[in-house]
């Protein structure tokens, strides 16, 4: 695919690039500020955008603001942003960019899991919503009364639904059976009352939908 | 040499000021505690509290620039090593020694991340900001690798200094459980008594804390200090260790 990236520190901008690269990607442009990411995105129409949150020119957070001005003009446009640290604020102005498809929020210390951060890269480009686990744990430990009701292996499952695993890597990750996995799974859904369950993408969304609901305490 | 004399004659002229000050701090102390009565008193109080707010001001100062100087300096270069680690791994054979090599560096690497971000973490009082004093200490609690039990009964709108001083406690309290104890179990309490915060964090580890030793309890008793607080621990050898903490907040 085709990446444009943001990045103001030298070093972890040329990591980036190293990375997207070795996986076979195309790197249209590397830039260091929001108006040439701005600019470059307009121009090429990547597959993928891929900046940092914070970079120098204007506000503190003006990547993420140029992210937001991105997606809003092009709400199919894939975005995945990187944190320094996590702004659950940020995550959700984010998610409600595009319906929240096709959009990422991560900490910046995943991209050291370089496998693991091309994976997310690609199912954020393939319309994926993808949110750091911190995120979500924050969302999951907000929402108190009907969280409460869940076992703990029950919100243990919630977590790892919310970030957008599978029923087959929360089995793996958790050391259950296939069939265990969907129990909890179910018992979750009814607990909380979601809609009837889906598959895939929507249901990270129905979870993600659900979480947010609640609000900050 | 020019350079070094100049130096000299700097600390000469300097020298005889630091002690004025310091002079002075001492008859302000002294004022306060002896001053005869009414507006003299009251006066001298203020002077102190005045100085303790810059001088708690001038922490918040610092403590945001080393968490932004981390953030955009170390954490950066251990994220491109990462990445860099990462890539060298995905070139060398599967079960090679190159290959158990880069997965021990990439491990370590992995710790050192995590600790940094612990680090800023007790630095960046943004989630105290965003979400308020009970939230920040939920999620601190819930990273603490000893289990803790939270029972905070502090009133939402703590002069916000407070509230700093008081996340700032328990996340150095609880840090030194985590390293230093050896517990199995912690608990931290919080409540408000005739305008103070009284918090009581306990652990049933091998006690013998001692601030003199260079934990981090030093700089918690520094802080606790400037705040106007008192801090007192108790931690026979053997444990369990029981820390007070009371903050004035009226």
């Amino acid at each position: 695919m085709r990446v444009t990236v943001a990045e103001d520190a030298v070093l972890m901008r040329e990591g980036l690039v190293a990375l997207l690269e070795r996986f076979g990607h195309t790197v249209l442009a590397a830039v260091g500020d929001a108006p040439a990411l701005l600019g470059a995105v307009r121009r090429d129409r990547p597959d993928l955008v891929l900046t940092d949150v914070r970079m120098p020119a204007g506000d503190s957070d003006s990547g993420l603001r140029a992210a937001i001005t991105l997606r809003t003009e092009d709400p199919a446009l894939p975005v995945l942003v990187l944190s320094q640290y996590v702004q659950p604020v940020a995550a959700e102005a984010l998610l409600d960019t595009g319906g929240g498809t096709g959009v990422g929020y991560l900490l910046k210390d995943r991209v050291a899991d370089v496998t693991g951060f091309a994976a997310a890269a690609a199912q954020v480009a393939g319309g994926g919503t993808v949110l750091d686990p911190e995120v979500v744990h924050r969302l999951v430990g907000r929402r108190r009364d009907p969280v409460a009701r869940l076992s703990p292996r029950e919100r243990e499952v919630l977590d790892l639904m919310a970030q957008g695993r599978s029923n087959g890597e929360i089995a793996e990750a958790l050391v259950l059976s296939g069939a265990a996995v969907g129990k909890h799974v179910r018992s979750v859904f009814t607990k909380l009352d979601l809609p009837a369950e889906t598959g895939g993408h929507r249901r990270v969304l129905a979870v993600l939908a659900w979480l947010r609901s609640g609000g900050p305490e | 040499m020019q350079d070094r004399q100049q130096l000299r004659v700097l600390l000469l002229v300097a020298a005889p000021w630091t002690v004025t000050a310091w002079a002075g701090a001492r008859a302000a102390l002294t004022r306060t505690v002896l001053g005869p009565r009414g507006t003299e008193l009251g006066e001298g109080l203020a002077d102190v509290a005045t100085t303790r707010a810059r001088l708690v001001g001038a922490f918040e100062t610092e403590r945001a620039r080393i968490e932004r100087d981390l953030h955009d300096g170390a954490q950066q270069r251990l994220v491109a090593l990462g990445v860099s680690l990462g890539l060298a791994r995905l070139d060398v054979a599967d079960g090679s020694a190159p290959a158990a090599r880069l997965d021990d560096a990439r491990e370590q690497l992995g710790l050192a991340l995590g600790e940094l971000r612990d680090l800023v973490r007790g630095l960046d009082p943004r989630m105290l900001t965003d979400h308020g004093l009970a939230a920040a200490v939920t999620d601190r609690t819930r990273r603490c690798p000893v289990p803790v039990r939270a029972d905070l009964q502090l009133p939402d709108r703590l002069p916000p200094q407070v509230a700093t001083t008081v996340y700032f406690v328990l996340t150095e309290a609880l840090t030194n459980i985590a390293r230093h104890s050896g517990a199995r179990s912690a608990s931290v309490s919080g409540r408000t008594h005739a305008d103070q915060v009284i918090l009581e964090i306990r652990d049933d580890g091998r006690g013998g804390a001692d601030p003199a030793t260079g934990s981090g309890l030093d700089g918690l008793a520094e802080r606790v200090e400037l705040a106007g607080g008192r801090f007192r621990l108790s931690s026979p050898a053997g444990g369990p260790t029981l820390l007070r903490v009371e903050l004035p907040c009226g």
